[in-house]
């Protein structure tokens, strides 16, 4: 090869013309495509209301789009609702041991202040890191062993600091009277009270002035030894048995109605609204009275194609009264709703008829009839 | 003169004259191409093969994904599961010369059962769900559960138009009740009168407060039944329809049963089936 013979500089240039015409071409076609909708927040907003007790339960968990968050939590406040209840999952923040990730939680957080929110943080579910490696124990997301309680603990801790003065209330777990919810195993109320004990030092540690809450226990008549859970008015009197009195500040209900109205008399046999006096009355029984209770979840469903569903003027009825009731009880404080909205309707049926407002956002009857009465105007679905 | 496009037609062929060996080598390729096109296609020599089809056909099974939690459409009993749903699965199996297996499930356990292959294809009330027409094959609607109107056989009323200056029942806050609020801003004058319960907006046409009651199809079915004084619009003022879930990749199972459904519309059994559970 000649390596003093002179550069070909024509073809040279026109390989490289060819190369930058190639390059501005593919800088056309990307400038072609969609831009992500740019969010700001605007300016601060306040939630006007007349009943301070409705609150919501969102699901901002899964979703991607931040317009949608943003346009989730307007409308909740729009509805007059002033609090929210939304799960902010453990391994989505501390995906590695040891290293924060607050971005999910900072903007879900962010947009909910903006909006003139109050936020009850629901902590759990477990991070890879903390649960057995596969080929030793195949676990669910729930499965957390008492070796890692002070690990979840610190994460408590780490999010009570960190959203100090901004969220205050605070949920220990979700339903861990569910074998479901407690990593599929049977169910545990001592462990329970163990964590609780846990996570209720460090998020005081983190925050002083936050209020935690403990149980957010599952409605069911389970018996005992069930291999799917245990009856919440039972697996209560067991968590005070275990000293969970000095863990929690107030309890966490779930309290679900059903066929029922709300009025229905509580029973232990049966699921009903007013289940929450059988498990206000174990409190009082353990001289925990004192304390309040905050409904973290309840509501009715008006599925077509569900036995345990009340048609859509019966929901809408049961559930004001259901608010009415809340008021007038001096022990409790929100009733939240499950649930606002959900990312995709026709994924989970059930949880889209359990909405407030379908997944593109169209408002149900029964989110104008809850914003008529939040804010003391005429219910336009009026029986 | 001479139109354009003769003209281009013209220098086309002159070129093509000109370079005959780009033109062979061209043509070539376009039948590549096509012969590539008609042997890949599903079902054929190198095209995708429907295993599905082929085992169903073999072993004489179809897997059949059911919720059984809404009577009658399907439900649990000590006698297995039966309802409309079961039964238009088994008319439709035996149809294409199978046995439905009927698996039971939760409604949002439905569609990953279809995924994983657990079930060939799922009944359950399903809506076409667009996110999911990548991979799922719709059929066409077995059953329309929309919201209809209901009116006294003596005085029938088949479309909102004519309920111009009269008056409509419908149960609060469904899905009729919102029909009905948009039809009053399109006429003139339509008076609503609302009632908790389908039963109760259907018994206001018997008594005559209402011209007629738009209420869901499934409540109607149920009522006039009892009451046959009343008599259902043909069709739905707001549709609503059920359709059977299959994994589009068993191309050769949907064409077979979107063949049988169609028949069983044609024949009457399908409206049979309906008949003997609403």
């Amino acid at each position: 090869m000649d390596l003093t013979a002179p550069l070909p500089t024509k073809k040279l240039l026109r390989a490289a013309g060819l190369v930058a015409r190639l390059l501005i071409l593919v800088w056309v076609l990307k400038a072609l495509a969609p831009a992500p909708p740019i969010v700001r927040l605007g300016p601060p907003q306040t939630v006007h209301t007349e009943q301070p007790a409705v609150c919501v339960h969102t699901r901002l968990t899964d979703e991607v789009e931040e317009w949608k968050i943003q346009r989730t939590l307007s409308m909740v406040r729009e509805m007059g609702a002033p609090t929210i209840v939304e799960f902010f999952p453990w391994p989505y923040v501390e995906g590695e041991r040891g290293e924060f990730d607050w971005s999910h939680p900072d903007r879900i957080i962010r947009h909910a202040e903006n909006q003139g929110l109050d936020v009850i943080a629901r902590l759990g579910l477990v991070p890879h890191w903390a649960r057995p490696p596969v080929h030793e124990k195949v676990t669910t997301f729930t499965y957390l062993t008492d070796e890692h309680f002070e690990a979840f603990a610190d994460f408590v801790r780490a999010f009570a600091a960190r959203y100090r003065g901004r969220v205050d209330t605070i949920i220990i777990w979700n339903e861990p009277n569910l074998s479901i919810e407690w990593g599929d195993r049977q169910v545990d109320p001592e462990a329970y009270t163990w964590l609780l004990r846990f996570a209720y030092a460090a998020a005081h540690e983190g925050n002083p002035d936050v209020t935690v809450l403990g149980g957010a226990l599952a409605p069911t008549t389970e018996a005992e030894d069930s291999l799917y859970g245990m009856s919440d008015i039972r697996y209560l009197e067991r968590m005070y048995e275990a000293g969970a009195a000095e863990a929690f500040d107030a309890l966490a209900v779930h309290t679900y109605g059903f066929t029922l109205p709300p009025q229905d008399e509580p029973d232990p046999g049966v699921i009903n609204f007013r289940r929450v006096e059988l498990l206000r009355a174990v409190m009082e029984h353990y001289g925990d009275g004192d304390k309040s209770i905050v409904i973290t979840e309840s509501g009715w469903n008006d599925d077509p194609r569900w036995t345990r569903a009340v048609r859509p003027g019966q929901r809408i009825v049961y559930m004001l009264d259901a608010f009415d009731m809340v008021a007038a009880w001096p022990w409790a404080e929100q009733l939240c709703i499950w649930i606002f909205r959900q990312p995709l309707d026709l994924h989970n049926r059930r949880d889209a008829y359990y909405a407030l407002v379908s997944s593109d956002f169209y408002a149900r009857p029964i989110y104008e009839a809850i914003q008529a009465y939040a804010r003391g105007w005429e219910n336009p679905y009026a029986p | 003169m001479t139109s354009p496009t003769f003209d281009t037609v013209s220098r086309a062929l002159r070129w093509l004259r000109r370079h005959p060996r780009i033109a062979l080598v061209g043509l070539n390729v376009a039948a590549l191409l096509i012969a590539y096109d008609v042997v890949t296609r599903p079902g054929a020599w190198f095209g995708p093969q429907d295993i599905t089809w082929r085992r169903s056909q073999i072993n004489g099974d179809l897997y059949v994904g059911i919720d059984p939690s809404y009577p009658p459409f399907a439900e649990w009993t000590p006698d297995g599961i039966i309802g409309l749903e079961a039964d238009i699965a088994r008319e439709i199996a035996r149809r294409i010369d199978t046995t439905a297996h009927i698996q039971i499930m939760g409604f949002d356990g439905l569609y990953s059962a279809l995924y994983t292959g657990s079930v060939d294809l799922v009944i359950a009330g399903l809506k076409v769900d667009p996110a999911q027409t990548s991979w799922v094959h719709y059929t066409q609607p077995y059953f329309d559960a929309g919201q209809v109107l209901v009116s006294s056989s003596g005085a029938p009323i088949d479309s909102m138009r004519q309920l111009d200056g009269k008056t409509v029942a419908v149960e609060i806050a469904s899905a009729g009740d919102m029909a009905a609020q948009r039809w009053s801003r399109r006429l003139g004058a339509l008076t609503i009168e609302r009632f908790m319960l389908p039963d109760e907006a259907m018994r206001a046409v018997q008594n005559g407060t209402a011209a007629a009651a738009l209420v869901d199809t499934v409540s109607a079915r149920l009522y006039i039944e009892e009451h046959p004084d009343l008599r259902m619009a043909g069709e739905t003022t707001v549709p609503d329809g059920y359709v059977i879930a299959l994994r589009k990749k068993n191309f050769r199972l949907a064409e077979e049963i979107d063949r049988a459904l169609a028949d069983m519309i044609d024949d009457g059994t399908l409206n049979a089936i309906i008949e003997r559970w609403l």
